[in-house]
């Protein structure tokens, strides 16, 4: 079992838990500690994550972009400083000049806001703003307002990106002309203007088509090492299925076969050793459930639906599959399916109920898993031995999702609900 | 005496199968294969064996395959079928390949000695389907093919099938091949091996 672990690692669910976990909540009651810690150092706590985040993104994936665009911005600035200071300087030039390192240090600070089409469309109006105001077409802001172009060519898919290289010289040229910002006809010569359309096509194109290039690479390679993890999961399914389960079964029948044919001081050492080698070819089937690939391209949806029936008995509860999954990666399909088996179990094992609904439920931002049952309700206590909850809110926290499970004050029943947020920052 | 024939592609299952076999009185292991098609053919023609203790797992071919063709002989012997995963799924085509009794391979020596009785006795011991898995397993069996699934699992035999639909019997084994083929119980993550 070490060599299963241990090939295993790459998988997600035995990725070693980190900051999301404190989403996962999981009423336990009358066990929880209070919580003066969090509520004596929230500045410093605050701060350290702040920090940390910081740090994850200049230096995590994706970093290598953010600090070139951090290095571009306020070269644009410096190079406005160095035009506005060999001139007269006026008030209005001040605040000017700040623009730059300001919304720089805003779009470090704040990952979220780097990811909104908004905050791209103000910050490059903001900047043609800064080139109406110092009346100049020619003018130091220039730089700085291709830098705005930066993240959206990065971010948006080739096909927007393009659209974008081509609008972006017309816009810039058109609100300089019609702000007054124009040159004067005797000023306006062909090298200038053929730079001013060429420059901002060069440089979203160029960062378009290098980001594209990458996401692609990276989506490839991803894809590659999911296939060789899941290779690499057969095989060991297949040895441990082929060979060590077949010789459990053989050595559970020739002990099972003593049972009545030995001295009856032997007989508990007999029945002892059957029943032991019983549950290790359980232990063996669950671990071989866990190494299968459970989805086989599948919706999630009709994955839950046929798992269902395999679990469905004649004399059990009645178990309904409804909605439908959006489009998930299969990382995280695999998740959710395994954290929809182990509430339909739960519920199957523990709750003596009559019927379990299970429900998905893709929403603008959220896709909600509920898994619903009209037992007995969770017991007061959390049993001590609930690793299959545990293992629930391990894969919750591998894909950021929530995870709650809660009984009705009315005493019917559990809910167990999984909400994973599918936007951009999700994904 | 209840003669039995073991196939079983893993030699410690069998090895396991024949010393308990052995020691049971009134049950005798007659003849043992891996389920090839150069031991099995001969050593079932020259056994002769009440019941074939069959494996569904079989490195080539599944077990029901051979099933259904052990059974289209006329002094066909009783099979069960033996297998890790012997659920509702696998009763289903089970049934289908005209197999006697189905147990799981985690079962004691005591439970499989009276299952090898039961079905000696010509009692049918399949394990019961539930409506819902029915209807999944019906959904990924041709549409052709449907009724035909239909009429064999109320219990008609293939000539009885071939003769409501108005097919010759050929036919009626050529598509219960292929159903198989599409009902197919895989062990857990050995998918695509």
């Amino acid at each position: 079992m070490v060599g299963v672990e241990a090939s295993c690692q790459p998988g997600p669910h035995e990725m070693p838990r980190r900051g999301r976990d404190r989403r996962v909540t999981a009423p336990r009651p009358g066990s929880e500690p209070s919580v003066p810690y969090l509520a004596r150092l929230p500045s410093r706590h605050q701060l350290v994550s702040t920090i940390a985040g910081v740090r994850r993104h200049l230096v995590g994936p994706g970093g290598q972009w953010l600090a070139l665009l951090v290095a571009g911005r306020l070269l644009a600035s410096a190079v406005a400083v160095w035009l506005l200071v060999l001139g007269p300087l006026s008030g209005v030039d001040l605040v000017l000049l700040a623009y730059g390192p300001v919304t720089t240090a805003i779009i470090v600070a704040r990952p979220s806001l780097r990811r909104r089409r908004a905050t791209w469309a103000l910050d490059s109006l903001l900047a043609l703003a800064c080139v109406v105001i110092s009346s100049d077409w020619r003018s130091p802001f220039y730089m700085l307002w291709l830098t705005t172009l930066a993240l959206p060519a990065v971010c948006l898919p080739l096909r927007r990106a393009a659209w974008l290289a081509a609008a972006s010289p017309v816009l810039y040229l058109a609100v300089a002309f019609l702000w007054g910002a124009g040159p004067r006809p005797d000023r306006l010569t062909s090298e200038t203007l053929a730079i001013h359309l060429l420059l901002p096509v060069v440089l979203v194109g160029g960062l378009a088509y290098a980001a594209d290039a990458l996401r692609r690479l990276q989506d490839e390679r991803s894809e590659r090492e999911r296939l060789a993890i899941e290779a690499e999961r057969r095989r060991i399914a297949w040895e441990l299925h082929d060979s060590a389960k077949q010789r459990l079964h053989a050595a559970h029948l020739l002990v099972s076969s003593l049972n009545g044919g030995v001295p009856s001081a032997l007989a508990p050492v007999v029945h002892g050793a059957a029943t032991e080698l019983e549950s290790a070819a359980a232990d063996m089937d669950t671990s071989l459930s866990e190494l299968r690939e459970p989805l086989e391209g599948r919706p999630l949806h009709e994955a839950l639906r046929s798992r269902a029936a395999e679990l469905h008995r004649a004399d059990g509860p009645r178990i309904s599959v409804s909605g439908s999954a959006p489009s998930l990666s299969p990382l995280v399909s695999a998740h959710l399916y395994r954290i929809g088996c182990e509430a339909i179990t739960n519920a199957l094992r523990h709750a003596d109920a009559s019927t379990i609904d299970v429900h998905l439920e893709p929403d603008a931002d959220t896709f909600r898993l509920r898994v619903r049952d009209d037992g007995r309700g969770l017991p007061t206590e959390r049993r001590p031995m609930a690793t299959g909850l545990v293992a629930m809110e391990g894969r919750a926290a591998t894909i950021g999702a929530r995870l709650t499970v809660q009984s009705p004050p009315t005493g019917a029943g559990t809910v167990v609900m999984l909400e994973l947020p599918t936007s951009e920052e999700a994904r | 005496m209840i003669r039995i024939v073991v196939v079983d592609d893993h030699p410690a299952m069998r090895t396991g199968l024949r010393t308990v076999l052995d020691a049971e009185p009134g049950l005798v292991f007659v003849g043992e294969s891996a389920g090839d098609e150069e031991s099995l053919w001969p050593l079932l023609r020259s056994v002769d064996p009440d019941v074939v203790l069959l494996d569904y797992h079989l490195p080539r071919g599944d077990g029901l395959q051979l099933c259904h063709r052990i059974k289209r002989d006329v002094l066909a012997p009783k099979v069960l079928v033996h297998s890790a995963y012997a659920g509702g799924a696998l009763a289903v085509p089970a049934r289908m390949a005209g197999a006697d009794g189905l147990v799981d391979k985690g079962i004691g020596a005591r439970e499989l000695f009276e299952a090898i009785r039961v079905i000696h006795r010509g009692e049918p011991l399949l394990p019961a389907v539930s409506q819902t898995l029915l209807e999944e397993l019906y959904e990924r069996v041709a549409v052709d093919d449907r009724p035909i699934l239909g009429l064999l699992l109320n219990g008609a035999g293939k000539s009885d099938v071939a003769a409501a639909l108005g097919m010759n019997v050929g036919d009626v084994h050529a598509a219960v091949t292929r159903m198989l083929g599409r009902l197919r119980v895989e062990v857990p993550a050995a998918r695509g091996m």
